[in-house]
This record gives structure tokens, sequence and C-alpha cells, in this order.
């Protein structure tokens, strides 16, 4: 078993009621598959909120690129601080990061 | 170089003084100070902001702008201070120095820095107006 630790901000944070948590899952197991199972598994009332909040979605179901990837809308996902795509297949001990589009400064424009 | 992400910003005085102090060679300082506006986009009435931040990434994103600003524009030296946690209408939630040879390169290298910093960040800002409550990005 993997285990790793997913972090969530912003409107994500809110979303799910949480700041981090942890998620033991099985070798071979793709960001994908976290973010689009895993999560939506655990956190099943914000469920439907949580894939169209993260993901492009057509009719209710989460849109795939020409190669089968989900298609994220606007967010970035960090692992281990550096950007990765759907398809990384994650490693024991991996902090994820799911990073709204984001918004600093003041409010000043 | 300086960069914090605090609930407390640091004394703007005092930032200057240190900004002054890194060179002699520093012939211009170029400070922008954001505060929370109290009415938002949509005319309604602001009463505070909260902001969160992704801190270690945040540090090191804003590292990386200011190390590609000093490519670019030759600056000597910036420092940035960002809030996080609740800011009530009217307080300082960034301070953003510039220290530069001339005020041009002064200038236009706080506007990308500024720029920069609202885009590309992991620092998110919640508005809580009389209305309701909505995150804003800016993208």
């Amino acid at each position: 078993m993997i285990k790793v630790k997913v972090k969530y901000f912003g409107r994500l944070r809110e979303l799910l009621g949480v700041r981090e948590e942890e998620y033991n899952v099985v070798d071979e197991t793709t960001l994908a598959d976290l973010l689009l199972n895993h999560i939506p598994s655990r956190h099943k009332d914000s469920a439907t909120d949580w894939k169209e909040s993260l993901f492009v979605t057509i009719r209710g179901e989460v849109a795939v690129d020409k190669n089968g990837i989900p298609v994220l809308k606007n967010h970035v996902i960090l692992v281990r601080g550096k950007t990765q795509d759907l398809t990384y297949m994650l490693r024991n001990g991996d902090e994820i990061a799911i990073l709204p589009p984001v918004g600093g400064g003041a409010n000043e424009d | 170089m300086k960069i914090k992400i605090s609930e407390k910003l640091d004394d703007l005085s005092d930032l200057l003084d240190e900004i002054k102090k890194s060179s002699d060679e520093i012939g211009s300082i170029i400070i922008f100070v954001g505060s929370v506006r109290g009415i938002s986009n949509k005319g309604e009435k602001v009463l505070r902001l909260e902001y969160e931040a992704y801190e270690k990434v945040a540090v090191k994103t804003l590292e990386n702008i200011i190390a590609d600003l000093k490519d670019k524009y030759g600056i000597i030296d910036a420092v940035i201070e960002h809030k996080v946690g609740s800011a009530r209408v009217g307080e300082d939630t960034v301070y953003a120095l510039v220290a530069s040879k001339h005020r041009k390169e002064g200038f236009e290298s706080l506007i990308e820095f500024i720029e920069r910093l609202k885009h590309e960040v992991p620092i998110w800002k919640k508005e809580i107006t009389e209305k309701g409550s909505s995150w804003i990005e800016n993208i």
C-alpha cells in the first residue's frame, strides 16, 4: 500500500470541510484515480460539486481528452511541490496539493 | 530579499530602512501597498477579506519571481510581505518594495511583480460582503 497526504485550499477546502487528509491506495494508483475515485468516495455528500469544481464536465460527466485523460478546470495539482499531470503514479509519502485558481493581492482591481 | 507570509505584516518604515541598507547603489525604491477596499467590484459593502496560502510553495514562487525580476530589470533587491487570515476594510494586506539604481526599472518591475503575485502565487482570497461571500480568482 501507498500512503499519501492531500492538501486542499480555498473553495475546495471549504467544500470538503478539511485542510488535509491521508489516503492509503494500492500500487499504480494515478492522480486521476485519486481525484476521480478515492476523494469523492470519502466525501460522498460533496462528490458532485467536487467533480464539477475540479473537472470540465459535459452533461454531468467528466470530460476526457483524446488520450482518455480527464480535463482539469483551471486547477493545478502539485506533487512534492511540482506540477504533475493526472497520469502521474502516486509514490509513498507524496504530498499532493490541489490548487484552485489563485487570487492573492489586495482587492484593489 | 525578504519574503514573509504572515498574519501580521511588519512596519512599512522598517522594511524601507532594511531594503535601503542592502546596497549603496540604490537610487530608487518603489513601494506598493495593497489594502482592503470597502466596496466590492459588484458594488457591495465589504466586511472583510480572508486569505489563505500554501506557504512553502508561495515562498518558493516569490523567490523565483524576484530572481526573474533581478535578471530582467537589473533591480538590486525586493521585499514582499503578504497577509494571511482575516483582514478588515482599510487594513494593509500586501507590501512590495523594489530597490534599483533608477526609477524606470523600479516602476516596470514592480508592476510585473504584483501581476505575477496575483496570478502565480498560491494565495487565495475570500471576500465577505454584507450580501454573502465568494472566493476571488484572478483568472
